[in-house]
């Protein structure tokens, strides 16, 4: 189980992170006040800053629990069973988006749809292989056809010369 | 010719059998692109702008408007049933529609968008109508302080809302405005925050990021809930639509305020989604069922939606009597105007009256068409949330991120719509409120482009803020609205000390 | 009638003389890539393009225009680099294709690109005020000079044209302006129209309207002649009644900015005769023209060599700009 303070500690110190990367990335262009106004670097610095101090504040109050016990420390953020269906629909996702890199944006979305139908849902193959096999080709006319705009493609639609 | 002769003449124009047709076909094209996420009217007309260069100048503004009105209708539609604004304008629908929706008052939710879209083009139309000679006048006295002054007012009345603490609402604006300042920036021409990684030269577009926080960082939570989606029965009756329409002057203040927002945006010009913002904004703060909002508040829809529209239709005035795009689809007609051979400016109005008037008679009979349209598609969508979720969901998530690539056509979006679901999952879980951080993405450049600019101008000085009456009244009045929580609490203890 | 039959044979032989030099010829869809974003210049260059070859069907190809105007184009110009050696990607810019790489860090070089063709130049000019006290461009210099640092230069994006064509203009003149980066030149006319800066060197199309209603007034052109007549565009004066600036007494002979075409370096020579071929017969037709004279573009067709000879020599006269100003990146 994670406990909701864990959450937002780890919340906070990712956060903190992200202020600490465009304090470093501002800090390139000078921070300043030239005689034209705010160097380039000045407000991602402060807006960093911002991030940075508040994200603190927040890990600190979200650590409490560390020093008295049985403060928060029953609050849950996720129980395992939800944890179970947030990663169950999730990773599919990431397996998604890893697919359609690969092997461009039609071939991702038809796998992801027969996986998740399939074998999440219990689908029988002959319908889910429909619905996935469909998709792709109505994307394709709606979308590479009637508006013209390009689509990420992969080896297949390259062998098809599409 | 101006006014009602020049708006007759422009009826005589715009109606006929063939222009109707067009308008129609506009519309329908227009609701399509906009249902999607990532292809938005800006995208919709750009394509069909080629299509546009055969035509006659009439002709073509006409097919291109109403696909922008149908995009616009379409965006609120999935805004409100699946909290996927299909158009960056209608992400502040989906506060509320979405809410209401799950409510199980998806009919009414629509309808009152639809409603109150249609009642904020008109009054923008009306305003174009009316007052396009003094309207391009006072446009012409806006500068980069006075932009400044406007975007601080749209922040302003937004910011302090969302009763989420105020240190993680610190976060998520500033978090906002880093995320804005990443690319290319205009005023020094300097790549900020991009880490030699070329990936993030064209910035972090606040589209993917609204895919991911609304789309799938809702779906995720949905999935946690063990909930399905469904409950929401959009099944659309003319009666239905009927008693909502009789409902509609209940809401006149709302309505009111709104559309003075959205014309105010649309001409300074602000753009039609930061209206939407500043308007929800200002609807909560002046409503007595204030705690209602967020949770299914008809004002919270009517409110963004009146502004967006309204401010959709007047910014095409700043388009036509200044070259000044007020939204990025207005750009996109404006470089169609220089095809067809037309010269945005004053002069347009005396040279083509055929054109202006033209166009202006078919924003009233296109938002119209718009209203009935977009209704007729609702039961469509309704039986799309008929389907079981274990297809539904799977379908959300490709069409997320089919739209996440279209945007910009950037492999790389994928990966980014992917983390800000995630990040918009643990957002919500934890209590970072989402709606400021895209807000801040929105005008964030814009209004850091329109301060320095003016600290060029002044050499530095910070006095060039209150260097006029125009402008010290907009800094003034955002002052006012950002401190108003203290104001009202001062005013409160005042009251009591003295009973 | 004998002339139309002519112009039949004219084309009939370059039809054959296509046919006869038969190398590269595409065989799925063409991506053209438009560095700016929808409604820019490049955008509308691009599309216009792309309308006329799909009605004279010069391309058998579908063809599908994106848009990739992410750091002033330079998203665009990257195509070439993750694309190198693809000739179904076309893109289609400005001077900013080997501009941009000295004043930003970015993943391209020019030597990624491949030139294919410029088709235009695109003029500039001085423009003031409608109600402006100065007569002619000598007068304004002359102010400003008087007051170094306190007239305004309104202009699109930094480091762009603008900006070096406002840095050429003090450089030879001595007049010192502010100069302020806007968002596009619809934005930096409406400024000058407001009275909020005092000049500004728009394109013509950009400002036409703006001078037909007697809001703004060009003082002189950067071109090394007069534009050609066309109608009056206010009462009483043509874009040929501009001085241009050097007799204007402003000694800057020429800046111009070409609309150019580039493939990713690697592809096969075919392909780049290919496009060449197709982008001078779409010059030749009425439509091009047509479009050139509505924007008051000056219509010059470039490639090959005469193409190369053109960007070394605009590449030479911004280098010194940009090292002057000290706006080049290591």
């Amino acid at each position: 189980m994670v406990a909701r303070w864990q959450a937002e500690l780890g919340m906070a110190a990712f956060l903190a992170v992200i202020g600490v990367i465009t304090i470093t990335g501002a800090l390139e262009y000078g921070v300043g006040w030239s005689p034209s106004g705010p160097e380039p670097g000045a407000f991602p610095f402060y807006m960093g800053i911002i991030v940075l101090v508040a994200s603190l504040a927040n890990g600190l109050r979200a650590a409490l629990p560390l020093l008295r016990p049985g403060l928060w420390a029953e609050r849950p953020f996720l129980k395992p069973e939800q944890l179970r269906l947030v990663l169950g629909f999730t990773l599919p996702i990431f397996g998604l988006v890893v697919a359609s890199l690969m092997l461009g944006l039609y071939v991702g979305m038809a796998l992801y749809l027969f996986g998740t139908l399939v074998f999440q849902n219990r689908y029988p193959v002959l319908k889910a292989s429909l619905i996935a096999g469909a998709a792709p080709v109505f994307a394709y006319f709606l979308i590479e056809r009637t508006f013209r705009v390009a689509m990420l493609k992969g080896p297949l639609e390259a062998w098809l010369g599409l | 010719m101006d006014g009602f002769s020049g708006l007759l003449h422009g009826f005589g124009v715009a109606l006929t059998w063939y222009h109707v047709t067009l308008m129609v076909v506009g519309v329908l094209l227009g609701i399509l692109v906009g249902v999607l996420p990532g292809l938005g009217a800006p995208n919709g007309v750009s394509l069909l702008l080629p299509l546009t260069f055969t035509m006659d100048p009439v002709s073509a503004i006409i097919l291109l408007t109403s696909m922008y009105w149908g995009a616009l209708f379409g965006g609120s539609t999935t805004s409100i049933l699946f909290n996927i604004p299909g158009e960056p304008s209608s992400v502040a629908t989906t506060f509320d529609g979405y809410p209401m929706a799950q409510n199980g008052r998806a009919t009414e939710a629509l309808s009152f968008a639809f409603l109150s879209a249609g009642f904020g083009a008109i009054v923008g139309v009306l305003l174009i109508t009316a007052l396009s000679g003094w309207v391009t006048q006072f446009a012409l006295k806006f500068s980069s302080p006075e932009f400044f002054g406007v975007y601080f007012l749209a922040f302003a009345s937004f910011v302090g809302l969302s009763g989420a603490p105020p240190l993680k609402a610190a976060v998520s604006i500033a978090l906002g405005f880093s995320l804005a300042a990443v690319g290319m920036d205009s005023v020094s021409g300097s790549l900020r925050l991009t880490f030699g990684f070329d990936v993030l030269l064209a910035g972090i577009s606040f589209l993917v990021a609204v895919i991911g926080l609304f789309g799938i960082g809702e779906l995720i939570l949905t999935i946690e809930d063990g909930l399905k989606l469904d409950g929401i029965r959009a099944k659309i009756t003319p009666r239905d639509v009927l008693r909502t329409a009789a409902q509609m002057p209940k809401h006149w203040a709302t309505l009111l305020r709104s559309s003075i927002v959205g014309c105010w945006m649309g001409i300074t010009p602000g753009g039609p989604t930061a209206a939407s913002f500043m308007s929800y904004g200002l609807a909560k703060r002046f409503s007595a069922y204030r705690a209602n909002f967020g949770k299914g508040e008809p004002d919270g829809v009517i409110a963004p939606e009146t502004a967006d529209h309204s401010a959709g239709t007047s910014a095409m005035l700043p388009m036509m009597a200044l070259g000044l795009p007020g939204s990025a689809t207005a750009a996109v007609m404006l470089g169609g105007l220089m095809i067809w051979g037309l010269n945005p400016g004053p002069m347009l109005f005396v040279e083509r009256p055929d054109f202006v008037w033209g166009l202006i008679a078919s924003m009233y009979l296109g938002n119209v068409v718009a209203v009935v349209l977009v209704l007729a598609t609702v039961p469509l969508f309704a039986s799309i949330l008929r389907i079981p979720f274990a297809i539904i969901g799977p379908l959300i998530v490709v069409v997320c991120f089919i739209g996440a690539y279209t945007i910009a056509g950037r492999p790389f979006d994928l990966w980014l719509a992917l983390a800000f679901g995630a990040l918009g999952y643990a957002f919500k879980k934890l209590d970072y409120p989402i709606a400021p951080l895209i807000l801040a993405m929105v005008i964030g450049d814009k209004a850091e482009d329109a301060f320095r600019q003016s600290m060029i101008m002044s050499k530095g000085s910070l006095t060039i803020f209150w260097s006029n009456p125009l402008v010290t009244s907009l800094m003034l009045l955002g002052l006012v609205l950002l401190f108003w929580p203290l104001i009202g609490a001062m005013i409160q203890r005042l009251r009591s000390a003295r009973a | 009638m004998a002339r139309r039959f002519g112009m039949a044979l004219g084309f009939l032989a370059a039809g054959m003389a296509g046919a006869a030099a038969q190398g590269w010829q595409p065989s799925k869809p063409i991506e053209f890539v438009v560095t700016s974003s929808p409604g820019g210049g490049t955008d509308n260059f691009t599309r216009m393009i792309q309308s006329i070859i799909m009605k004279y069907k010069l391309i058998e190809q579908p063809i599908v225009v994106s848009n990739k105007g992410g750091g002033s184009g330079a998203e665009g110009y990257l195509v070439s680099k993750t694309a190198a050696g693809d000739p179904y990607k076309v893109i289609f810019g400005t001077n900013n294709a080997y501009l941009l790489p000295y004043v930003a860090k970015l993943g391209y070089k020019f030597s990624d690109l491949t030139p294919v063709a410029a088709l235009a130049l695109d003029e500039f000019l001085l423009w003031v005020k409608a109600d402006a006290p100065y007569k002619t461009a000598k007068e304004y210099i002359e102010a400003v000079k008087a007051k170094p640092e306190t007239y305004k230069m309104g202009g699109s994006q930094s480091k762009d044209t603008d900006q070096t064509l406002t840095s050429i203009l003090s450089t030879v003149t001595g007049a010192k302006f502010i100069y302020v980066p806007f968002q596009g030149g619809g934005a930096v006319g409406t400024q000058l129209a407001g009275g909020h800066v005092n000049s500004h060197t728009n394109n013509p199309n950009e400002s036409i309207g703006q001078w037909k209603a007697g809001q703004v007034r060009p003082l002189c052109v950067f071109s090394p002649a007069r534009l050609p007549a066309g109608p009056k565009v206010t009462e009483t004066q043509g874009w040929a009644d501009i001085p241009t600036c050097k007799e204007a007494g402003i000694p800057v002979e020429r800046f111009q900015m070409p609309r150019t075409v580039w493939l990713p370096a690697g592809t096969p020579p075919g392909a780049v005769q290919f496009y060449e071929g197709v982008l001078k017969k779409v010059s030749e037709t009425p439509e091009w023209q047509e479009y050139i004279t509505r924007t008051v573009q000056t219509g010059q067709f470039l490639s090959g060599d005469s193409l190369k000879a053109f960007v070394a020599n605009d590449d030479k006269l911004s280098r010194e700009v940009f090292e002057r100003e000290g706006w080049i990146v290591k």
